[in-house]
């Protein structure tokens, strides 16, 4: 591995001018990593301080902090007890949709991955096809189907389309990382007795506990954000989503778009929270590290 | 697979038969359910789909249902509040798999033609002849397809141009103008006082098409534009083209805001915030124009006093008659498999004990005759006074015309704003349009 | 009842293309010639026994997916490619058939072969600009940096924000004397200002950027999971070696990250295709089409003309590009990481 360039870092320098430069190098990692920190930020804040003014004044003045501040858009979203029965919803089919989306992807992903068969490749790009779809334009043919299956006004009828959708997605991330896994794991196994499927949840799965929790967050956030599937599938505002409770702000000629900042604001918070606890997921699955040498 | 989808389905059809006979709700309760009193009339259930989902207009709607379904204990009405682009959305899906609502928003026109030959809404000329006079007779024709009425209107408005009386002055305006060269010279004279004339959205591409549209009609003419609707190649005559010319005259004078072409009708930057934050002098716009200009700005009065209002101003030598005017509303479309009652229904929301309530919060300018003493605000009732001398009004052209041409005629029309085509090329892409659609 | 297999010790030489016959069968059996161990039938039935039974694995396996994915996706998409034979308008069933004629149109529409290239943009925009910045973060937040969990939520709440926010947001601050202006202007740039969204001749890029804003954060954590597998000791090793650590991210790291990167790029590009929630919200595929995407297009044929078979067309061609995308992506590309060139013996 080390080639030529040993003989450039043989030179080595003094202890105390290599320290210093590490730690320069670091601070120059943390400048780096906040500055774009911010700048990803500010868009979302300016999001967020928007929902504490009204329209009126955003119109008015588009770059101004809140003046007055306006709670009343926060707060009555808060106190509306509509506003709780769409999270509600949107995290009952977001759930259900990852809980359908992850272990029927990761199976076939495991196939894909371990298994060599004829005609392997072909099926894998039928999967694949899905992702090179548009949803919208399936959308009359798969309301349709819910339809026909009964699953109108039923969270299953979005659930289920949409972890179709996210199959192909999640198929294709957890393939290379399934095979990345060594075979002398599964010939080791397979001579213990340990059949495929036992092999597949009792090893595979924990092993692959980072690229699990990535492939979920993905499927949790994309349902989270879905809108029209959920807009031709549920009729009954009492089983809405966020995304479709944000047009109530909306009207045919005007937009209240403070309080269309305010609620997506909101709405945005549990998506972050289930990310940042699906974050240490990812940060445990480096220390039970699947591959030691 | 699709063997037992196909006979979930056939059973689903046989159960919805079933609860459709008995008028039950969308649970599984297949006969009458608690809400129908002791009535010789079978229980009924009307979906009423509309796009009112903020207020006044949404609690307006809300208890008049509450009200009829008191006097007609039989008949159980469900309603669904949409944002208009969602409901747009919705509608189609139903439609195209031939579930449409009983009663729903409609603009009329060329959509509520296509729903028409699809045979998807419901033909009502019979019930609604004994009371269809008392409604104005413009709204009522934009319901109705050859002879036939589809749809009866609850809202009816023009489109003409808000002002701002005292930029105006400021650039020693003494009135509005009633003539289009009048209204170009002016545009110099607001320009001269370093005031922006006009505002337009044009991101949103209405805006503009509303510009187009009023000249078209005033040069060449509502049976032109008639006419274009059945024969794309009349867009390519020479009333169209000069009108196209006409708003290239206007667009070269520079009069509008500054990045029009990426400002919306609503919302911070937009066209509306424009005018109502005295920034434009004028707003080529319907009747929903105070109102969304009053929520854009910060004390929540818009212009209040200083808004003035004035119709279209005529064009010299053009086809178009003074008393022709561009506007269109709202109304309500009657679905395929709509119950009977649902007629009934509609004449309701639209009779005075509703409209009245309608008029006096400023949602709406009712159509029912006689309701228009219910309009209070002045620059409304300007409005409502031209609609009462209205000969004709001509439907907004994107809900006119066969959605693929309306579409196309916005498109167009952004070009010309944008200064990357000619009048004749317009014409020409609306003209081949109408074809391909 | 046949002798315990020995645990062989070479089975899967490092590094070379794994025979597929290999990879699920169980070991092979060492045979005692002492003892009457299975005869040539026996040893056939066994063997046809573990084809079976590895057929029926993957049958069980693969059998939710193609349920699901088969009523849900596969059925409408065949809808798709039968509407776009017809003129038709979206309502009830469709009659008008036209053939290829929707197909021809949309080749020879200027708007749609405008769309087409605006896609092809966005896509050489992404690869070079967002997806090397996207790596450049996860690889910076995979050193131990204090406070890098709260970090790596801020990176990545862009994409958690829903494209109808993230739109209307951006267009506040890109409107002429928003957000943007006003911070160019102190920070003493007043000249590069333009407008952002109006001019047509720029609105593509600025897309561009509100696109690259919302989805670094998504190749970010696929950068952050595959880094997260790369033994530490490889590179703990290399330093020793002396290796500085542009180096070691050289030979070691990208290397190991390849199928990754190489997932992410496939992905990167599929999404470029189908770009269509932000464009839509934030300008509407204009100002006079300038920003147009082909999903942009699509859906104002579909949704707003009610041109339902012709938009079905263009989902097909779309489809089609990404078809031959995919295809050649994986036939070339991917698959070096199929055939198993990448073990931990690592290279």
């Amino acid at each position: 591995m080390a080639t030529a360039d040993t003989t450039i870092a043989r030179r080595r320098p003094g202890a105390t001018g290599r320290r210093v430069r590490r730690i320069g190098a670091r601070t120059l990692l943390y400048v780096v990593a906040w500055i774009a920190a911010i700048a990803t930020l500010v868009p979302i804040l300016y999001a967020i301080l928007g929902g504490f003014r009204d329209t009126g004044q955003l119109s008015t003045n588009p770059v101004a902090l809140p003046d007055p501040w306006v709670f009343s858009n926060y707060t009555g979203i808060l106190k509306s007890s509509t506003f709780w029965h769409q999270v509600w919803n949107s995290t009952l089919i977001a759930l259900v949709s990852t809980a359908l989306t992850v272990p029927v992807a990761a199976l076939a992903a495991f196939v894909f991955a371990r298994f060599a068969f004829r005609g392997r490749e072909v099926f894998y790009t039928i999967f694949t096809l899905g992702l090179l779809f548009p949803v919208a334009i399936a959308i009359l043919p798969i309301f349709i189907m819910v339809r026909n299956l009964g699953l109108l006004d039923n969270p299953l009828g979005v659930a289920l389309p949409q972890a179709a959708f996210g199959l192909p997605m999640t198929i294709i991330i957890l393939r290379p990382f399934f095979h990345s896994i060594p075979s002398d794991l599964q010939d080791a196994a397979a001579i213990d007795g340990c059949g495929p499927f036992r092999f597949f949840v009792r090893i595979l799965l924990p092993l692959s506990r980072p690229v699990l929790a990535t492939v979920s967050v993905l499927a949790i956030v994309g349902s989270w954000n879905a809108f029209l599937l959920p807009l031709v599938v549920l009729t009954d505002s009492g089983g809405w989503t966020l995304p479709l409770g944000v047009t109530n702000y909306s009207q045919q000629y005007t937009t209240d778009t403070a309080k269309v900042l305010a609620f997506t604001t909101l709405s945005m918070v549990p998506a972050l929270i289930f990310y940042a606890f699906a974050e240490r997921q990812l940060i445990r699955g480096l220390t039970s590290g699947a591959v030691k040498g | 697979m699709r063997k037992t989808s196909r006979a979930v389905a056939a059973l689903l059809a046989v159960a919805a038969l079933v609860v459709a006979a008995c008028g039950g709700s969308d649970d599984d309760k297949t006969s009458s359910s608690g809400s129908a009193k002791t009535s010789s009339n079978k229980p009924v259930t009307i979906n009423w789909w509309h796009i009112a989902n903020n207020d006044p207009l949404k609690t307006i709607w809300k208890n008049a249902a509450t009200q009829y379904m008191a006097a007609h204990p039989n008949v159980k009405i469900k309603i669904t509040v949409l944002e208009n682009e969602a409901f747009k959305a919705k509608l189609t899906t139903n439609m195209q798999a031939g579930k449409p609502p009983d009663i729903f928003q409609s603009w009329g026109g060329g959509t509520l033609k296509e729903q028409a030959d699809a045979g998807l809404v419901k033909d009502i000329t019979e019930p609604t002849k004994p009371w269809i006079s008392t409604l104005n007779d413009a709204g009522v024709g934009l319901y109705k397809i050859g002879d036939k009425q589809y749809g009866i209107p609850y809202n009816l408005g023009l489109v003409g141009v808000w002002y701002n009386k005292k930029l105006f002055k400021k650039a020693g305006i003494d009135g509005p103008p009633t003539s289009w060269n009048e209204f170009l010279g002016d545009i110099q004279k607001l320009k001269s006082a370093g005031i922006t004339p006009i505002a337009v959205g044009e991101k949103d591409k209405w805006p503009g098409m509303f510009w187009w549209a009023n000249l078209s009609l005033r040069v060449a003419g509502k049976d032109a534009m008639a006419k274009a609707a059945t024969d794309g190649g009349t867009f390519t005559q020479p009333g169209f083209v000069e009108a196209g010319n006409q708003l290239k005259k206007l667009i070269a004078l520079k009069p509008f805001q500054q990045g029009f072409l990426a400002s919306p009708w609503d919302g911070a930057g937009g066209e509306a915030a424009t005018v109502g934050n005295g920034r434009a002098a004028m707003d080529l716009m319907g009747q929903w124009a105070p109102s969304t200009f009053a929520a854009n700005t910060k004390d929540k009065k818009g212009l209040g006093k200083n808004a003035g209002w004035f119709p279209f101003p005529t064009v010299d030598g053009g086809a178009g008659q003074p008393g022709e005017q561009f506007g269109g509303g709202d109304g309500f479309a009657i679905g395929r498999d709509a119950p009977p009652e649902t007629v009934d229904f509609a004449k309701f929301l639209v009779s005075p004990a509703v409209a009245n309530k309608g008029g006096a919060s400023g949602a709406i300018l009712p159509v029912a005759k006689g309701t228009e003493s219910s309009v209070t605000d002045p620059n409304m009732k300007a409005v409502l006074d031209a609609r009462g001398k209205a000969s004709f009004v001509q439907l907004y052209l994107d809900q006119a015309y066969a959605p693929a041409v309306g579409q196309a005629v916005n498109d167009a029309v952004q070009q010309l704003f944008a200064g990357k085509a000619s009048a004749e090329q317009v014409s020409k892409k609306i003209a081949d349009a109408a074809k391909a659609g | 009842m046949p002798p315990r297999p020995v645990r062989p010790t070479a089975s899967v030489p490092a590094g070379q293309a794994v025979p597929p016959s290999r990879l699920a069968e169980p070991v092979s059996v060492q045979v005692d010639k002492r003892r009457r161990g299975p005869g040539p039938r026996d040893r056939q039935r066994a063997r046809r026994s573990r084809v079976a039974r590895k057929w029926v694995a993957i049958g069980l396996f693969l059998l939710p997916a193609l349920a699901l994915y088969c009523l849900l996706v596969v059925a409408p998409i065949f809808q798709a490619f039968h509407y776009s034979g017809y003129k038709w308008n979206g309502l009830s069933s469709p009659t008008n058939f036209v053939g290829l004629d929707n197909f021809k149109r949309a080749f020879q529409d200027d708007v749609f072969r405008g769309a087409l290239k605006h896609n092809g943009i966005i896509i050489a925009l992404s690869l070079a600009v967002q997806l090397p910045f996207a790596l450049g973060i996860a690889w910076i937040l995979n050193q131990r940096l204090k406070g890098r969990a709260l970090l790596r939520v801020l990176f990545f709440a862009p994409f958690v924000l829903s494209e109808v926010v993230a739109a209307v947001v951006w267009s506040l601050m890109l409107q002429p004397k928003g957000l943007a202006d006003h911070t160019l202007d102190a920070a003493g740039l007043h000249s590069v200002i333009h407008d952002w969204l109006a001019d047509p001749s720029i609105v593509l890029y600025s897309v561009f950027i509100v696109v690259s804003w919302k989805y670094f954060g998504f190749h970010m954590v696929l950068y952050l999971a595959g880094l997260q597998q790369i033994p530490k000791e490889l590179e703990e090793a290399a330093a020793i070696d002396g290796a500085t650590t542009r180096q070691i991210f050289r030979y070691v790291t990208l290397p190991l990250l390849g199928p990754t990167i190489r997932i992410s790029v496939f992905l990167s590009i599929i999404g470029a295709i189908q770009l269509f929630d932000l464009v839509w919200v934030m300008t509407g595929g204009g100002p006079v089409d300038a920003s147009n995407t082909m999903a942009v297009y699509m859906i104002n044929h579909g949704f707003k003309r009610f041109e339902f078979g012709y938009a079905s067309a263009v989902a097909v061609i779309m489809l089609m590009i990404s078809l031959v995308i995919a295809l050649t992506y994986q036939r070339f590309v991917l698959r070096r990481d199929i055939q198993g060139a990448l073990t931990t013996q690592g290279r």
